[in-house]
Formats: C-alpha cells, sequence, structure tokens
C-alpha cells in the first residue's frame, strides 16, 4: 500500500514538472494560502480563547483584591492617626491567602496598586507602598527586569519607580546604556527619582536628543518627586551642547521660576537656531524677566517671524509698560497679521491704567480690521 | 503572420498581467510581514505606556479638533457633546457649519448658550465667507468655537475655514458624526511626540463601521460587526487597508493617505502646503501629496504614521447607490490627484513618496481596476475563440482566490491581536465570512464603480455630490454619504 | 403675640436642626475610573456619609435631578458630558445652590483650574488626591453650610 502512495506521489511530481513554471507556483501559493489561512483561523480562536480565559480570571480575582485593599488600606483603622506608615499592620491571615502566590493574581495585584497610587497619594498611597511592600512584590518587579525582552525590562523599571521602590546605581545605570532608546530613557527617569546623589547627572551626559513624549515623563517626575534638590537649571542651558536638553531645561526654569537664570537665558537669544531663540524668549516670558525685555526689543528686527510673535507674548506675560510705544508701533504698522494681534494682546494683558487708555487710543485710531483684532482680545469668551 | 502577432499579443498581455498579478501579491504579503512586526512593536510598547502623563502634563501640545456639520440637525448635539469629553487637557472644538439648510445652527446655539462674537483671525487658506464666529457664555462650553459659513459643496471648504481659526499647532480633522475614542488625542499625539529623527506632518489611526454598533448620544457602548451585507464588507475592506496596510506602510514611512475621518495634522505644514483642496475629489490623499512635496522641497525629513487602534467609528453607506457615489468620487479623486501631481512619479527628488508610495499607488490602485476589466474582456475573448486552457485558468482563479482569502484572513487576525473590539465571536465570525465571498461580489462592485469614476473624470464630467449630499435631510444614517476619500487607498 | 411668636421660632429652629441632621451627609460622587469611585465611595462611608455613585455625565444629571446632595465630588473627563458641564448646571440651578463643589481630575493646568473656580467649584483637587485633605475639605464644606442655614435660623 505504501509503494502505491509513493508511486501516486511519484507521478503526480512528474505532472508537476511538466507543466509551466506560471502554473507550478500558483499551485505551490494555492498551497501555502490555505494553510496560512487555516492557520489564521486556528490563531484568532486561540488568541480569543486566550483573552477569554484572561478576562475570566481578571473578573473573578479583581472583587478578591478590591476587598484586600479596601480593608487593609483604605479602611486602615489607623489611618488618619498620626501612627508613622512603617507602624501600621496588616491583617497577615488576609494577606497570607495561598491565592496570592498565583504569579498572575500578583502582577494584577502591583497593576491595581499602581492604579489605587495614581488616585491617592500621602498616607493613603505610602500604605499602599507598604502593602506592595509586605507581600513581597518588588520581588515580582525586580524578576522582570532579568526578562530578555526589553519591554519587560521598562515595565520592571516603571512599576518600580510607580511604587517608589529605589534601585540600586549598580542596576539602574547599565540600563541606562542599553541600546533600547525606550528602555535608556526609563532608566533614567527612574535614576532621577530614585537615586541618592546626582540625579541629573543626565543632563550631563546626555548625547543624544531628548524626545518631547520623555521630557513629558521627566518633567513629571522631577515635579513630583519629593525629597529632590532642585538645581539651578541654568549651567546646562549654558553649558551643554544637547539642544533638547537645553529646551528642556528651560521648561523647568519657567516652571520652578528661577530668577537667578535669567542672564544665561539671556545669552540663549544670541544662539542661531531661531526655534531655540523662540523657547528662551517663551522662557524669559514665564519668568517675568523685566530685565531682557530691552535686548529682545533690541534684536526684534532682525528676528524671523516665530521669534517676533514669541517676542510679543513675553512682553506681554512681563507687563512691565516700558514698551507700549512700540507694542503700540507694531499693532499699527505691520504688514503681518500675527504680529498686530500679538501686540495687540500684549497691550491689553498689561492692563494697567495706561494701557487701557492706549488700547481705547487705538480703537479710534485704527482702520476696521484693527478694530477687530481689539474687539477679539478683549473678549473674555475667547480664549486664543 | 496574423496568427503569430495574435500570439505574441496574447503572449505579452499575458505575462504581462501575470508579473503585474506576482507583483501586487507580493507586495501584500511584504505589508503583512511588515505590519505584523510594526503592530507587535506597538503592542510591547503599549504595555508599559502610561498615557496618564500627558493628560495631567502641562507640556501637552495643544491640538484644535476641526468638524465640519451639514444637516446634522438630528445628532450634533451628542455629537458635539462627546467632542467636549477627550481625555486630554489642551484642546479646542471648532465646529463648522457648513451653510446647513436645517436647524444645525440654532439647535446648536440654544443648547450651548452660544453669542455671535467679533472674531479676527488670519485667512491662511482662501475659503468660501465666513458668517459669523460663535463662543459660548457658559465656561462650561470654553473649549467650543462654532463658526457659520456658506456652503463650500466641498468638506475641503470648511475644513480650511476650521484651520484659518485654530489656535493650536496641531489639528484634529475628523466628521462631526464620526465617533471617536475618548483617547484619540492622547494616542495620535503620540507618535508625533515620540519620533527621533523625523519631524511627523501626520499621524492617523483605523477607522471603523458605526453601523450596528451601540451607540447612545453619541458614546459607543458597544461594538459590534455590521449586519448589513455591504458594510460588512466595508469593514473587511477598512481592517485590510489599515491594519494591514496602512501599518505595513507605517514602518517604511510610506504611507499613502491619513483618511479625512480621523487625522491628526501638523498644521504648519499643512498650512505651507496649501491646506485643502475643495476642486479636489479626495482631497485627503491630495493634500498628503503636496504636504509631501512641501516637505521635499523644503528639505524637511518628515513622516506620516499610524497606529493600529481603532479610534474612529464612521457609519458606512448601506445602499449601493450611495456606495457607488462614493466609490466613484474616491476613484476620481485619485485619478485627479495622480494626474496633477504625475511629476512625482518615479522622481527620485520626492524620496520614497515619488519612488515607492506614487508608483505603488499609481500601478496598484489606480491602473488595478483597468488591468482587471481588461483581463475579463481578454478571458472572454479566449473563451469565445476556444483557446482558454480550462485547467490552467481555473487553477489561476483559485490561486488569486486563496490567496485574497489568505490576506484579509491575516489583516482579521492582525486586528485581533491589536485589540479585540468585538465582543462576541459571532462578530468575528460575520467579518470572516465576507473573506469569502469578497473576490465574488464586493470587489466586482469596486471595479466597477472605480472605472465609472475614472471614465468621468476623463470625461470631465460634473460630480452631482453637491447636490445628492444635501437633498432633503435623509435622516436614516445609512444614506449619508460619508465624506472621507478612500481610507482603503493602501 | 409674643408667645406664639417664640412657639414658632423654636419650631422652625427644631425643623432646621433636624434638615440640618437629616442631610448632614449626602454626598455624590461622579467618577468614570471604577477603582477610585469605588475606593472614594468607602473612604468616605467610612466618615459615616452616605454616598451615590455615577460613573458618566449622563448618569449624574440623573442623579443629580433625583436627589438632594449636600456635596458633589466630580471628576472631568468622563462620557456623555464633562465634569464643568456638572459644575454649570449645578450652579445654575438655583435651588442646588448650597450643594457643595470638589472638582477632582488629573488634569492640572492652571486654565482648566480657573475655569473650574469660575464656574462656582468650591475646591479642585488635582490627582493622586490625599485622602485625608478630601475628608477635611468636605467636612469644611459641610461646617459652612450649616453655619450658614443657622444663621438663616437666627436672623428669623
Amino acid at each position: 500500500m505504501w509503494k502505491d502512495l509513493v508511486d501516486l506521489l511519484f507521478q503526480a511530481y512528474e505532472q508537476f514538472s511538466l507543466l509551466p513554471l506560471f502554473i507550478e507556483i500558483a499551485l505551490a501559493f494555492i498551497i501555502i494560502a490555505i494553510a496560512a489561512t487555516i492557520f489564521a483561523y486556528g490563531a484568532i480562536l486561540y488568541k480569543r480563547y486566550r483573552t477569554y480565559v484572561h478576562e475570566k480570571r481578571v473578573a473573578f480575582i479583581s472583587p478578591i483584591i478590591e476587598e484586600l485593599i479596601t480593608d487593609q488600606v483604605l479602611l486602615n483603622e489607623n489611618l488618619g492617626k498620626d501612627i508613622p506608615t512603617e507602624e501600621i499592620e496588616f491583617d497577615k491571615e488576609a494577606l497570607s491567602n495561598k491565592v496570592y502566590k498565583k504569579p498572575f493574581v500578583r502582577q494584577i495585584l502591583i497593576e491595581t496598586l499602581i492604579q489605587y497610587r495614581k488616585n491617592f497619594r500621602g498616607e493613603v498611597g505610602e500604605l499602599l507602598r507598604k502593602l506592595y511592600i509586605d507581600m513581597d512584590l518588588q520581588k515580582d518587579s525586580f524578576a522582570k527586569m532579568k526578562s530578555m525582552r526589553w519591554e519587560r525590562k521598562i515595565k520592571a523599571v516603571v512599576e518600580l519607580t510607580q511604587m517608589d521602590i529605589s534601585i540600586s546605581d549598580v542596576t539602574i545605570l547599565p540600563l541606562t546604556n542599553s541600546t533600547n532608546p525606550s528602555l535608556r530613557a526609563a532608566a533614567r527617569n527612574a535614576y532621577i527619582q530614585l537615586s541618592k546623589n546626582e540625579p541629573f547627572k543626565f543632563f550631563d551626559i546626555a548625547t543624544e536628543p531628548l524626545l518631547p513624549w520623555d521630557q513629558l515623563e521627566m518633567f513629571k517626575i522631577i515635579t513630583t518627586t519629593k525629597d529632590i534638590a532642585i538645581p539651578n537649571f541654568s549651567r546646562w542651558v549654558s553649558y551643554s551642547s544637547n539642544k533638547s536638553v537645553v529646551s528642556f531645561c528651560l521648561k523647568l526654569i519657567a516652571h520652578y521660576d528661577q530668577q537667578s537664570a535669567i542672564p544665561a537665558v539671556m545669552e540663549l537669544l544670541n544662539n542661531k537656531d531661531h526655534y531655540f531663540r523662540a523657547d528662551a524668549i517663551i522662557c524669559l516670558g514665564k519668568l517675568s524677566a523685566e530685565v531682557a525685555e530691552e535686548k529682545m526689543v533690541r534684536i526684534y528686527n532682525h528676528q524671523p517671524l516665530n521669534c517676533q510673535v514669541e517676542i510679543l507674548k513675553a512682553m506681554g506675560a512681563i507687563a512691565s509698560g516700558k514698551y507700549l510705544e512700540f507694542l503700540k508701533t507694531e499693532f499699527l504698522y505691520s504688514s503681518n497679521f500675527d504680529i498686530r494681534m500679538n501686540a495687540a494682546r500684549a497691550i491689553i494683558k498689561h492692563n494697567t491704567q495706561n494701557s487701557r487708555l492706549l488700547v481705547e487710543e487705538l480703537m479710534e485710531m485704527t482702520h476696521e480690521e484693527n478694530q477687530l483684532i481689539i474687539k477679539h482680545c478683549l473678549n473674555p469668551l475667547i480664549k486664543y | 503572420m496574423g496568427t503569430t502577432f495574435i500570439e505574441y499579443a496574447s503572449w505579452f498581455f499575458e505575462t504581462t498581467v501575470f508579473i503585474y498579478g506576482v507583483g501586487l501579491l507580493l507586495i501584500y504579503a511584504i505589508l503583512a510581514i511588515l505590519s505584523f512586526v510594526n503592530i507587535r512593536l506597538f503592542l510591547r510598547k503599549e504595555s508599559y505606556t502610561d498615557y496618564k502623563v500627558i493628560v495631567g502634563s502641562p507640556l501637552a501640545p495643544g491640538i484644535s479638533v476641526i468638524a465640519p456639520a451639514f444637516n446634522e440637525g438630528l445628532t450634533i448635539i451628542s455629537n458635539i457633546r462627546s467632542l467636549l469629553t477627550f481625555d486630554y487637557p489642551n484642546y479646542e472644538v471648532i465646529i463648522i457649519n457648513d451653510g446647513s439648510t436645517d436647524d444645525t445652527l440654532q439647535k446648536v446655539i440654544d443648547e450651548f448658550s452660544l453669542v455671535q462674537v467679533d472674531f479676527a483671525y488670519d485667512v491662511k487658506l482662501s475659503a468660501k465667507p465666513v458668517r459669523g464666529v460663535y463662543k459660548s457664555t457658559d465656561e462650561a462650553y470654553a473649549k467650543l468655537l462654532v463658526v457659520d459659513k456658506e456652503n463650500g459643496k466641498a468638506k475641503a471648504d470648511a475644513t480650511n475655514v476650521g484651520i484659518n481659526v485654530s489656535a493650536f499647532p496641531y489639528f484634529l480633522c475628523t466628521d462631526v458624526d464620526c465617533i471617536l475614542h475618548t483617547q484619540t488625542l492622547q494616542m495620535l499625539i503620540k507618535p508625533i511626540m515620540e519620533e527621533e529623527k523625523k519631524r511627523v506632518m501626520a499621524t492617523g489611526a483605523t477607522l471603523r463601521m458605526a453601523n450596528s454598533c451601540e451607540v447612545d448620544e453619541g458614546v459607543l457602548i458597544t461594538i459590534k460587526a455590521p449586519r448589513p451585507l455591504l458594510a460588512r464588507f466595508q469593514e473587511l475592506e477598512y481592517i485590510r487597508s489599515f491594519v494591514l496596510g496602512k501599518m505595513g506602510w507605517s514602518y517604511i514611512n510610506a504611507v499613502p493617505n491619513v483618511s479625512g475621518g480621523l487625522g491628526l495634522f501638523d498644521k504648519e505644514i499643512a498650512v505651507k502646503s496649501g491646506g485643502y483642496d475643495p476642486a479636489s475629489f479626495g482631497e485627503d490623499m491630495e493634500l498628503r501629496m503636496r504636504m509631501s512635496r512641501y516637505v521635499y522641497d523644503n528639505k524637511i525629513d518628515a513622516s506620516v504614521r499610524y497606529i493600529p487602534n481603532t479610534l474612529c467609528w464612521t457609519e458606512g453607506p448601506t445602499s449601493v447607490k450611495i456606495f457607488m457615489r462614493q466609490r466613484t468620487r474616491w476613484a476620481r479623486g485619485l485619478l485627479q490627484l495622480m494626474l496633477a501631481h504625475k511629476k512625482m512619479l518615479f522622481n527620485p527628488a520626492y524620496g520614497r513618496v515619488g519612488l515607492v508610495v506614487f508608483p505603488y499607488n499609481f500601478f496598484f490602485e489606480l491602473l488595478a481596476p483597468v488591468i482587471e476589466f481588461l483581463g475579463i474582456i481578454y478571458y472572454i475573448f479566449l473563451i469565445y475563440f476556444g483557446l482558454v486552457n480550462w485547467p490552467y485558468a481555473i487553477i489561476l482563479l483559485i490561486f488569486v482566490y486563496t490567496y485574497s482569502v489568505m490576506i484579509s484572513t491575516l489583516s482579521v487576525l492582525w486586528d485581533q491581536l491589536t485589540f479585540q473590539y468585538y465582543r462576541t465571536w459571532k462578530d468575528v465570525a460575520r467579518i470572516a465570512a465576507m473573506v469569502f465571498i469578497e473576490m465574488l461580489i464586493y470587489h466586482p462592485l469596486i471595479v466597477v464603480f472605480s472605472i465609472r469614476g475614472y471614465y468621468f473624470q476623463l470625461t470631465n464630467r460634473k460630480h452631482s455630490w453637491g447636490n445628492m449630499q444635501r437633498a432633503g435631510f435623509k435622516k436614516k444614517a445609512d444614506d449619508k454619504v460619508p465624506k472621507n476619500t478612500n481610507p482603503a487607498a493602501t | 403675640m409674643h408667645e406664639f411668636g417664640g412657639g414658632f421660632h423654636l419650631r422652625i429652629k427644631q425643623s432646621a436642626e433636624k434638615a440640618i441632621n437629616r442631610y448632614m451627609s449626602n454626598i455624590l460622587v461622579i467618577e468614570d475610573d471604577d477603582i477610585m469611585l469605588k475606593a472614594i465611595r468607602n473612604i468616605l462611608r467610612k466618615d459615616g456619609h452616605e454616598v451615590l455613585t455615577a460613573k458618566d455625565g449622563k448618569e449624574a444629571f440623573e442623579k443629580l435631578d433625583n436627589e438632594q446632595y449636600d456635596v458633589v465630588i466630580t471628576d472631568l473627563m468622563m462620557p456623555y458630558a464633562n465634569g464643568l458641564e456638572v459644575v454649570s448646571r449645578l450652579r445654575a440651578n438655583t435651588e442646588k445652590r448650597h450643594v457643595g463643589i470638589i472638582v477632582c481630575s488629573s488634569v492640572g493646568n492652571e486654565e482648566t483650574i480657573t475655569e473650574a473656580f469660575r464656574l462656582g467649584a468650591d475646591d479642585y483637587l488635582k490627582k493622586p488626591i490625599m485622602a485625608g485633605e478630601l475628608m477635611i475639605r468636605i467636612r469644611k464644606l459641610l461646617a459652612n453650610r450649616s453655619a450658614n442655614l443657622k444663621l438663616v435660623t437666627k436672623k428669623k
């Protein structure tokens, strides 16, 4: 019987090789396509099954976890009584329920605790952290760091950062040199939050650009971590060759209102890159740097449009009142709409008696289109 | 002598078609692989991404959501309200009333306590005149801006007005009847903020059919696969074109089009490229091409990126007549833009767009219906002359059929890997079943309507969509003509 | 005349006090994040308040129409209607002027915060919040309310 089968196959193959090439290709592809389609259906079913199982598990375990957290943390009688968090004890029996030994439960527990910490800080936040530690969940997080897959490593770092668990320099620093850019970014952020030494040393050594999304995360970490020594960011503004670091520091300077950084920021006004100059001008505006106004007016005429607009906006933010005439001229005589709009806005933002009088004066003497601009800027319903 | 010529011509035609077919199939295979890689990469990043960071951040870039509306009186209020619930800290919602003839504007004014304001803006993009700008006296609706303008017979015109009055550096182009996910803004801005070396000029995400989904006052309650046959075909087509197609192209920065139903754009580049063209029948793809021309001409290293998640649900046409009008228009738009930008074809000055995107769309999107049509005629000719080698012909047909079934099934699988939007396996089955009959029913329709579109464009036939769309208010969502261009332009 | 007047005053005072006690702690929490919603509810209940919940704008409006509340805690981003609309509608309703409103959101930019206060919110807490702080602010709002009511009765 086997011989017949082999004969048949041989015959089929002979026939096959006699066929024109394109038919051979077509037949081969038909078989591949059918096989792939069947495989794909199998994969779809499998994936749906896995998701179904996962959802069922989550549905089962979520109420249990919720109860644990509610009973142990939220409704803990020792909250609000000025007892230091380290001394508050949990009900050991509830914590040692065997269900909490299963890995998937532990993962969900970690993620739930993180979710709660995103909503609560202070005492409740600290107690959630204690629960995390008491249940040895940081071991699970650290274990992920050993994974081969970069996204698992990042998840580990992120979990530890969000639960405020310190990671030793020895562990985190190699990750900051990883080949994966996302891992580098996560490690940097962890270092800033968790390192006791020089959290900002990355500003010194970073050679690659700091992506806007990374800046978002870094900004959040810097501004929300307790006990972090905020340096004067002007030193990177003056000495860093990394443009994105400088631009990020400008934002931090503005946020922390570091008035002493103003001279360094003013130096940036000489820089060749006009996006850079614009960032510096925005920063000066936020700092209400009156001393910078004179220089900004001086360089105004040689600036590209975007910088000119930023200078006008900054003057509105500074609102010193010294350059109302300058603003008036720009408003009346510039041929560019954006300039006129921002000049008008800057005048109105001064909100002094002088500026209000000036506005009335302008309303009377100028033509309809400019009057529209003034009305627009004066209207509190219009925000931008 | 005569027969040899015919034989030669036949051989030539057959070989061309064969090479064309193999080329197309190879491209699909490559797209399948690239999109898989891209989706996996995306999912890996998602596993640790916390979007709440951007929600709470003062550094979140501002986005202007622009939504033109025409005679949407029935649903406008809930649609606007849902546009005001994006999970994002820094955005405005601009509704353009495109000269509605029903009570759309009045309803909106009443519901949101709007008053007309003196609004100054720079007319960067030319469009039909604006009749009035409205803001709310209720601070709760401070994000809302309503512009009333004369009807321009084109969504492009209305969107341009929206761009003119917008305040932020990015704008989201959508339709007011599309249902958007609350995370849309967060998710679409992320690729822009994460791109390492290039400047992302547009991002997009998958669109799906809202037919048969449970919707309550503009909020999506349950996602279901559409029941009407035609809508189901479209859902499959969209899944294939976005999840398999665009995700693959996005990986190599060769995305041909960002859909007008959902697209986030870099305003500066869009404006400097000239904004949307009201004369175009496929204004979203046309703008994308012009934006590419602008960035190449100005040596800006730019990219267009896609994410696989579905963020927008739109009502697809369920009557063949309206569907025909839609596809005819898309085909016209494609031909129109190919002719207008033919300079880009194979032009290395336009980098990847000139060497990959344009040629692909020219040969495998534009010419495809034509070649198929000619192929069928050729076969009929062969049959008439009894020249058909039936076993071979059938094998080839089976080949094409099984291949298309495979690609479509893979698309459904990729979509399921991204996120399981359908609650029940029945929904998945509904879509998966379409895979088998698409070649027989849906595909021929597309071929015919596309050729019709090319014919109209070549004969400069006046397109009547201006009136059709606006002809009396067909309150049934089925009869609404969707305004986007072909998102399935893979 | 005096006797009648005195008894009348007393009865008003008694029913006012009863009103204060009955409405002492009816709180509506509007939040689309299920975890946060239940967590706040549990914390508030522990403190002795009656808590009702709503998970989106639509439910919020329904519950607001059906019952009286002393304090409303609302998130900003949620389906159907954003939190600012909730605040606005509450303040627009003259009968509900006394309701204390606390906005609780992850959005922290200045503009949104000023908008919330301009619409009439009494407090704005940026997430993550301190549970203790929330409790104190609620008690303060309730105390102010009952102080106002007492003033009203005293005047009479």
